[in-house]
């Protein structure tokens, strides 16, 4: 995996800003009567980043976004987002956030442009301008007096990205934005995210199915499963977890065994790649590999994908 | 702020269709009722009465009279309904609909929130009992003459009967004095709303509550507890029509009515706030 331009660029201007974190979990627990939906979370959002947010159905991400947008109590932990508790000082927290949810919801009897100066008035008064202004940045001018039932799927998902951007936000929280997106709609979605962070230096947390955007798209990841984080840190720190090897030899099985018994690599996966120890090249193990009477036919660097590395850490 | 949000309220509120059922069923069944009034018998009764009671009948077979007898089953019934309907879904519908969600990402608070929907739902039944007022006047008017009006309405031992000016002024007190009543049925479907339920579910919640009332206070041996009846309180409205009006009665339904309307909202804000809005 190639980690994106703006991605490398966003990552490095977010190394210097670490102090500067958007959203912060602190030991957050949710149960919904007796059932723990969220356990013990603690997650952080540095300014500046794209930030994915992984994990399986019911895994607990939509309930931790709920927890930062103040719309679900936490039982246990603390919440801050721009600094601010969200329980305490909710309209404080969310005054420079927009959010999207995965199947957006409008008043489909209103126009678009009406539903835009509903959604808005909750912020701030918003002048016609700048509605104006959002509506032509993602691309409904002409159908902004429709109404919303007319409109397509496509059109709804950017009336959802206008709604967001209104308040000027600081910070863009999209629950599963892709859901129901035609390929055309993920590749426009992918490139709006980009445009967003690069032209409005928005932070952006991206909880999404759709492992190969999050690969393409952010700078963090983190991952959950049953409530609990499991891993959190640089996508490209959890492209680069492990050395893998693709290696081709008749027998991969004794090869495998051969190479664990000698301590140079510490697991294998699909029958022909091996993960390399700790401070193990590659040449030293095509050495041990001939010198062990093993015929070597090909041998190449398998670079992980996102996939990879978030179903070995499932596995886990 | 408020009153932009207000405004956005009331356009959610009016871009529904629904939203008019009752402004529609008043201007059918007012119409309805003028015309059997018009062009049958019924109104014979009614002149008998007069004529026992030492007046001439004619001049109270008038507008008026015809438009608060329409009134009285319109507001039993049809009004608590449409109300009922609207309240049960200000929450409750846009939970359902995932626009709950939407709005509260945004720097709102609950408590802002609602009270911004009890005031649209205190508009709207400001609104339906106003178009309950003026329908009536209206349809009768296309086949009564102007004059007089009768009350009789025996349940709380009413019977007057006015000159066209009194009338008129009885007329409108009766209607302002009915807005409290749809308020409070409003606010009691807003409470159920509040809670994590379907929209009709509100509604016929807050009908079932309204019904067992009614039919309390109509239990004989219950008579001595009216008091304690919230509809017993409802038909503060019909006072207006009393010969010599009971203030103290009036002064006494408001004020309890202000403690229902006040309990409701507060149990509803408080489902509300501690309610985890999930898609």
């Amino acid at each position: 995996m190639k980690v994106t331009g703006p991605s490398e660029l966003s990552f490095a201007e977010g190394a210097s800003s670490r102090s500067n974190r958007l959203i912060e979990l602190r030991g957050v627990t949710k149960r919904f009567r007796g059932r723990l939906a969220v356990d013990d979370l603690t997650l952080e959002v540095p300014a500046g980043e794209i930030y994915g947010l992984l994990g399986h159905n019911g895994a607990g991400k939509s309930t931790a976004i709920g927890m930062m947008l103040g719309q679900v109590w936490p039982t246990r932990g603390e919440v801050r987002v721009c600094g601010h508790d969200v329980m305490l000082r909710r309209t404080l927290a969310l005054r420079q956030v927009g959010a999207i949810f995965e199947s957006p919801a409008f008043y489909d009897y209103l126009s678009g442009w009406r539903n835009l100066e509903i959604l808005s008035h909750y912020t701030a008064p918003t002048s016609r301008q700048r509605l104006q202004e959002v509506i032509d940045w993602v691309g409904l001018t002409g159908r902004e007096r429709s109404a919303v039932r007319t409109y397509s799927h496509g059109m709804r998902a950017r009336l959802a990205l206008a709604q967001a951007l209104l308040p000027e936000p600081t910070l863009l929280i999209l629950d599963e934005p892709g859901d129901g997106l035609d390929p055309e709609g993920i590749h426009e979605m992918r490139e709006t995210i980009l445009r967003l962070h690069r032209e409005l230096g928005l932070t952006i947390l991206l909880s999404s199915h759709l492992l190969n955007e999050v690969e393409q798209l952010c700078t963090q990841i983190g991952v959950i499963r049953k409530g609990r984080k499991v891993f959190e840190g640089p996508t490209a720190h959890a492209l680069q977890s492990r050395n893998w090897l693709r290696i081709t030899v008749p027998d991969f099985a004794a090869a495998d065994r051969f190479l664990r018994q000698e301590g140079l690599i510490d697991e294998s996966r699909d029958g022909r790649c091996v993960a390399m120890s700790e401070g193990i090249s590659s040449e030293a193990i095509i050495r041990r590999l001939v010198e062990g009477g093993f015929r070597v036919s090909e041998v190449a660097r398998d670079e992980q994908t996102l996939e990879d590395f978030y179903l070995s850490v499932m596995r886990q | 702020m408020f009153y932009l949000q207000l405004r956005n309220e009331l356009w959610k509120l009016f871009g529904k269709k629904r939203t008019y059922i009752g402004f529609f069923m008043f201007l059918f069944a007012q119409n309805v009722i003028a015309l059997v009034f018009r062009f049958t018998q019924a109104s014979r009764p009614m002149e008998r009465m007069l004529e026992m009671s030492g007046h001439l009948a004619e001049p109270f077979i008038s507008v008026l009279t015809i438009a608060t007898i329409m009134l009285v089953p319109a507001a039993a019934f049809l009004l608590p309904l449409y109300v009922a309907l609207v309240g049960g879904d200000l929450v409750a519908k846009e939970a359902e609909d995932g626009t709950l969600r939407m709005i509260l990402s945004r720097p709102v608070s609950r408590f802002r929130l609602l009270v911004v929907k009890w005031v649209a739902g205190c508009i709207f039944s400001l609104l339906l009992v106003l178009a309950l007022g003026v329908f009536g006047l209206a349809f009768s008017r296309l086949y009564f003459p102007w004059g007089g009006m009768f009350v009789w309405l025996p349940e709380n031992g009413i019977f007057g009967v006015f000159e066209a000016q009194t009338g008129l002024v009885r007329y409108v007190a009766g209607h302002l004095m009915l807005v409290t009543e749809a308020a409070s049925i409003m606010c009691l479907a807003l409470l159920f709303s509040c809670f994590n339920v379907k929209p009709a579910a509100a509604t016929i919640l807050a009908l079932s509550l309204i019904f067992v009332s009614f039919i309390m206070e109509h239990i004989p041996y219950f008579k001595d507890y009216q008091n304690w009846f919230f509809t017993y309180h409802l038909h503060l409205w019909q006072f207006m029509f009393a010969d010599r009006i009971p203030w103290w009665r009036i002064g006494q339904s408001l004020s309890l009515l202000i403690g229902f309307n006040a309990t409701f909202l507060a149990i509803g804000m408080a489902s509300f706030h501690m309610r985890d809005i999930k898609s």
